[in-house]
Protein backbone atom coordinates (compact mmCIF):
# COMPACT_ATOMS: atom_id res chain seq x y z
CA UNK A 1 0.00 0.00 0.00
CA UNK A 2 1.36 3.39 -0.98
CA UNK A 3 -0.33 5.05 2.00
CA UNK A 4 1.86 3.11 4.43
CA UNK A 5 5.00 4.28 2.65
CA UNK A 6 3.67 7.83 2.55
CA UNK A 7 3.06 7.95 6.29
CA UNK A 8 6.64 6.95 6.85
CA UNK A 9 7.75 10.29 5.44
CA UNK A 10 7.45 13.81 6.85
CA UNK A 11 8.48 16.97 5.02
CA UNK A 12 9.10 20.41 6.55
CA UNK A 13 10.15 23.63 4.85
CA UNK A 14 11.13 27.10 5.92
CA UNK A 15 12.47 30.18 4.14
CA UNK A 16 15.36 31.74 6.04
CA UNK A 17 16.97 35.08 5.27
CA UNK A 18 20.51 33.74 5.37
CA UNK A 19 23.09 32.28 3.00
CA UNK A 20 23.37 28.52 2.53
CA UNK A 21 26.73 28.69 4.34
CA UNK A 22 25.16 30.34 7.40
CA UNK A 23 22.37 27.76 7.47
CA UNK A 24 24.87 24.93 7.10
CA UNK A 25 26.77 26.26 10.13
CA UNK A 26 23.49 26.62 12.03
CA UNK A 27 22.75 22.94 11.44
CA UNK A 28 26.18 21.42 11.95
CA UNK A 29 27.95 23.52 14.59
CA UNK A 30 27.35 22.81 18.28
CA UNK A 31 27.36 26.44 19.42
CA UNK A 32 24.32 27.09 17.20
CA UNK A 33 22.37 23.87 17.73
CA UNK A 34 22.45 24.29 21.51
CA UNK A 35 20.26 27.40 21.06
CA UNK A 36 17.34 25.76 19.22
CA UNK A 37 17.52 21.94 19.18
CA UNK A 38 15.33 21.15 22.21
CA UNK A 39 18.26 21.78 24.53
CA UNK A 40 20.61 19.36 22.78
CA UNK A 41 24.05 20.33 21.58
CA UNK A 42 24.59 18.65 18.24
CA UNK A 43 27.88 18.35 16.43
CA UNK A 44 28.04 17.04 12.88
CA UNK A 45 31.18 15.83 11.13
CA UNK A 46 31.38 14.14 7.70
CA UNK A 47 31.17 10.80 9.52
CA UNK A 48 29.02 11.26 12.61
CA UNK A 49 26.30 13.30 14.25
CA UNK A 50 26.80 13.51 18.01
CA UNK A 51 24.18 14.82 20.46
CA UNK A 52 25.11 16.07 23.90
CA UNK A 53 23.14 17.19 26.97
CA UNK A 54 25.54 19.61 28.55
CA UNK A 55 28.85 17.79 28.28
CA UNK A 56 27.30 14.31 28.37
CA UNK A 57 27.39 12.47 25.03
CA UNK A 58 23.93 10.96 24.56
CA UNK A 59 23.79 9.70 20.99
CA UNK A 60 25.99 9.07 17.96
CA UNK A 61 24.47 8.32 14.55
CA UNK A 62 26.01 7.87 11.10
CA UNK A 63 26.18 10.69 8.60
CA UNK A 64 25.21 9.28 5.19
CA UNK A 65 25.80 12.33 2.98
CA UNK A 66 27.80 15.43 3.79
CA UNK A 67 27.83 18.01 1.01
CA UNK A 68 28.29 21.55 2.45
CA UNK A 69 26.44 23.85 2.14
CA UNK A 70 23.67 22.06 0.27
CA UNK A 71 22.86 18.62 1.57
CA UNK A 72 23.23 16.68 4.82
CA UNK A 73 21.74 13.23 5.40
CA UNK A 74 22.02 11.31 8.64
CA UNK A 75 20.41 8.50 10.63
CA UNK A 76 17.90 9.36 13.30
CA UNK A 77 17.34 7.69 16.65
CA UNK A 78 15.16 9.43 19.26
CA UNK A 79 17.66 8.65 22.03
CA UNK A 80 15.90 10.98 24.53
CA UNK A 81 13.09 8.48 25.14
CA UNK A 82 13.86 4.77 25.74
CA UNK A 83 10.64 3.62 24.06
CA UNK A 84 11.38 5.63 20.92
CA UNK A 85 15.06 4.73 20.98
CA UNK A 86 14.15 1.04 20.81
CA UNK A 87 12.51 1.53 17.40
CA UNK A 88 14.28 1.09 14.06
CA UNK A 89 16.59 3.94 13.02
CA UNK A 90 15.09 6.37 10.48
CA UNK A 91 16.69 8.99 8.23
CA UNK A 92 16.80 12.81 8.15
CA UNK A 93 17.80 14.85 5.08
CA UNK A 94 18.51 18.59 5.17
CA UNK A 95 18.51 20.36 1.81
CA UNK A 96 19.46 24.00 1.40
CA UNK A 97 18.58 25.87 -1.80
CA UNK A 98 19.47 29.53 -2.38
CA UNK A 99 16.51 31.77 -3.36
CA UNK A 100 16.07 35.40 -4.44
CA UNK A 101 16.81 38.42 -2.26
CA UNK A 102 19.05 36.78 0.28
CA UNK A 103 16.72 33.95 1.26
CA UNK A 104 17.41 30.24 1.29
CA UNK A 105 14.87 27.44 1.38
CA UNK A 106 15.57 24.76 3.95
CA UNK A 107 13.76 21.44 3.50
CA UNK A 108 13.91 18.74 6.15
CA UNK A 109 12.67 15.31 5.12
CA UNK A 110 12.34 12.73 7.87
CA UNK A 111 11.74 9.36 6.22
CA UNK A 112 12.35 5.62 6.51
CA UNK A 113 10.00 5.83 9.50
CA UNK A 114 8.30 2.50 8.65
CA UNK A 115 9.88 0.79 11.64
CA UNK A 116 9.48 3.75 13.97
CA UNK A 117 5.79 4.75 14.23
CA UNK A 118 6.14 6.24 17.74
CA UNK A 119 9.13 8.28 16.68
CA UNK A 120 7.12 9.49 13.66
CA UNK A 121 4.28 10.67 15.90
CA UNK A 122 6.70 12.26 18.35
CA UNK A 123 8.71 14.34 15.88
CA UNK A 124 5.65 15.41 13.88
CA UNK A 125 3.97 17.16 16.79
CA UNK A 126 5.90 20.27 17.62
CA UNK A 127 9.28 18.53 17.20
CA UNK A 128 10.60 19.61 13.82
CA UNK A 129 8.38 22.68 13.76
CA UNK A 130 10.10 24.12 16.84
CA UNK A 131 13.55 23.21 15.55
CA UNK A 132 12.98 24.95 12.22
CA UNK A 133 11.29 28.04 13.61
CA UNK A 134 14.02 28.27 16.25
CA UNK A 135 16.79 27.96 13.67
CA UNK A 136 15.14 30.65 11.52
CA UNK A 137 14.81 33.05 14.45
CA UNK A 138 18.39 32.42 15.53
CA UNK A 139 19.86 32.99 12.07
CA UNK A 140 17.72 36.04 11.28
CA UNK A 141 17.92 37.82 14.62
CA UNK A 142 20.91 36.26 16.38
CA UNK A 143 18.62 35.49 19.33
CA UNK A 144 17.20 32.14 20.39
CA UNK A 145 13.39 31.79 20.50
CA UNK A 146 11.81 32.74 23.80
CA UNK A 147 9.91 30.03 25.62
CA UNK B 1 7.71 37.67 4.10
CA UNK B 2 4.94 35.14 3.59
CA UNK B 3 2.54 36.20 6.34
CA UNK B 4 0.01 37.56 3.82
CA UNK B 5 -0.05 34.31 1.90
CA UNK B 6 -0.41 32.27 5.07
CA UNK B 7 -3.35 34.35 6.32
CA UNK B 8 -5.02 34.26 2.89
CA UNK B 9 -4.50 30.53 2.64
CA UNK B 10 -6.05 30.01 6.07
CA UNK B 11 -8.99 32.33 5.35
CA UNK B 12 -10.94 29.65 3.52
CA UNK B 13 -12.87 26.70 4.99
CA UNK B 14 -12.00 24.30 2.16
CA UNK B 15 -8.30 24.96 2.58
CA UNK B 16 -8.52 24.59 6.34
CA UNK B 17 -10.34 21.30 5.75
CA UNK B 18 -7.53 20.13 3.47
CA UNK B 19 -4.97 21.00 6.16
CA UNK B 20 -7.00 19.06 8.73
CA UNK B 21 -7.05 16.05 6.44
CA UNK B 22 -3.28 16.19 6.06
CA UNK B 23 -2.90 16.67 9.79
CA UNK B 24 -4.78 13.40 10.33
CA UNK B 25 -2.61 11.61 7.81
CA UNK B 26 0.22 13.07 5.82
CA UNK B 27 1.44 12.27 2.32
CA UNK B 28 -1.89 12.04 0.46
CA UNK B 29 -2.54 12.17 -3.26
CA UNK B 30 -4.88 14.65 -4.95
CA UNK B 31 -7.28 11.76 -5.56
CA UNK B 32 -7.51 10.97 -1.86
CA UNK B 33 -7.92 14.60 -0.89
CA UNK B 34 -10.67 15.34 -3.38
CA UNK B 35 -12.65 12.17 -2.60
CA UNK B 36 -14.35 13.71 0.46
CA UNK B 37 -14.97 17.13 -1.01
CA UNK B 38 -17.92 18.08 -3.15
CA UNK B 39 -15.75 19.98 -5.54
CA UNK B 40 -14.20 19.45 -8.95
CA UNK B 41 -10.67 18.10 -9.22
CA UNK B 42 -9.66 21.45 -10.69
CA UNK B 43 -11.12 23.29 -7.70
CA UNK B 44 -9.22 21.15 -5.21
CA UNK B 45 -6.02 21.60 -7.24
CA UNK B 46 -6.47 25.37 -7.07
CA UNK B 47 -6.81 25.28 -3.30
CA UNK B 48 -3.80 23.00 -2.96
CA UNK B 49 -1.79 25.36 -5.12
CA UNK B 50 -2.61 28.28 -2.81
CA UNK B 51 -1.63 26.19 0.21
CA UNK B 52 1.61 25.27 -1.55
CA UNK B 53 2.35 28.92 -2.40
CA UNK B 54 1.89 29.78 1.28
CA UNK B 55 4.32 27.02 2.20
CA UNK B 56 1.66 25.15 4.18
CA UNK B 57 1.75 22.16 1.86
CA UNK B 58 4.88 20.63 0.38
CA UNK B 59 4.67 18.11 -2.46
CA UNK B 60 6.93 15.21 -3.28
CA UNK B 61 6.89 12.92 -6.29
CA UNK B 62 6.85 9.23 -5.62
CA UNK B 63 6.86 7.28 -8.85
CA UNK B 64 3.85 8.54 -10.78
CA UNK B 65 2.16 9.96 -7.70
CA UNK B 66 2.39 13.44 -6.28
CA UNK B 67 2.09 13.32 -2.51
CA UNK B 68 1.03 16.26 -0.35
CA UNK B 69 2.60 16.91 3.05
CA UNK B 70 1.48 19.32 5.72
CA UNK B 71 4.19 21.83 6.62
CA UNK B 72 3.18 23.48 9.91
CA UNK B 73 6.25 25.73 10.18
CA UNK B 74 4.62 28.86 8.64
CA UNK B 75 1.71 28.57 11.11
CA UNK B 76 4.21 28.47 13.96
CA UNK B 77 5.95 31.57 12.60
CA UNK B 78 2.66 33.46 12.28
CA UNK B 79 1.79 32.34 15.79
CA UNK B 80 5.10 33.63 17.16
CA UNK B 81 4.79 36.92 15.32
CA UNK B 82 1.07 37.70 15.65
CA UNK B 83 -0.48 35.74 18.47
CA UNK B 84 2.08 35.38 21.23
CA UNK B 85 2.71 39.10 21.15
CA UNK B 86 -0.91 40.11 21.70
CA UNK B 87 -1.97 37.41 24.10
CA UNK B 88 1.01 38.25 26.27
CA UNK B 89 -0.08 41.88 26.32
CA UNK B 90 -3.66 40.97 27.17
CA UNK B 91 -2.56 38.78 30.03
CA UNK B 92 -0.41 41.51 31.51
CA UNK B 93 -3.25 44.04 31.05
CA UNK B 94 -5.60 41.73 32.97
CA UNK B 95 -3.01 41.25 35.66
CA UNK B 96 -2.72 45.02 35.99
CA UNK B 97 -6.51 45.42 36.18
CA UNK B 98 -6.66 42.81 38.91
CA UNK B 99 -3.99 44.65 40.91
CA UNK B 100 -5.79 47.98 40.51
CA UNK B 101 -9.20 46.58 41.48
CA UNK B 102 -7.78 44.83 44.49
CA UNK B 103 -5.94 47.93 45.59
CA UNK B 104 -9.09 50.08 45.51
CA UNK B 105 -11.28 47.39 47.08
Amino acid sequence: MTTITAQATEVYQVFIKATPDAIWDGITRPEFTSKYFHGATVETTPEERRSYRGSELRSVVDVLEYDPPRRLVHRWISYYDPELAAEEPSRVSWEIEPQDSGYSLLTVTHDQLEGAPKTAANVSGTGWMMVLSGLKTLLETGEPLED
Amino acid sequence: MDDDRVFKALADPTRRHLLDRLFERDGRTLGELESELEMTRFGVMKHLRLLEDAGLVVTRRQGRQKLHYLNPVPIRLVHDRWIDKYTEHRISALAELKTQLEETA
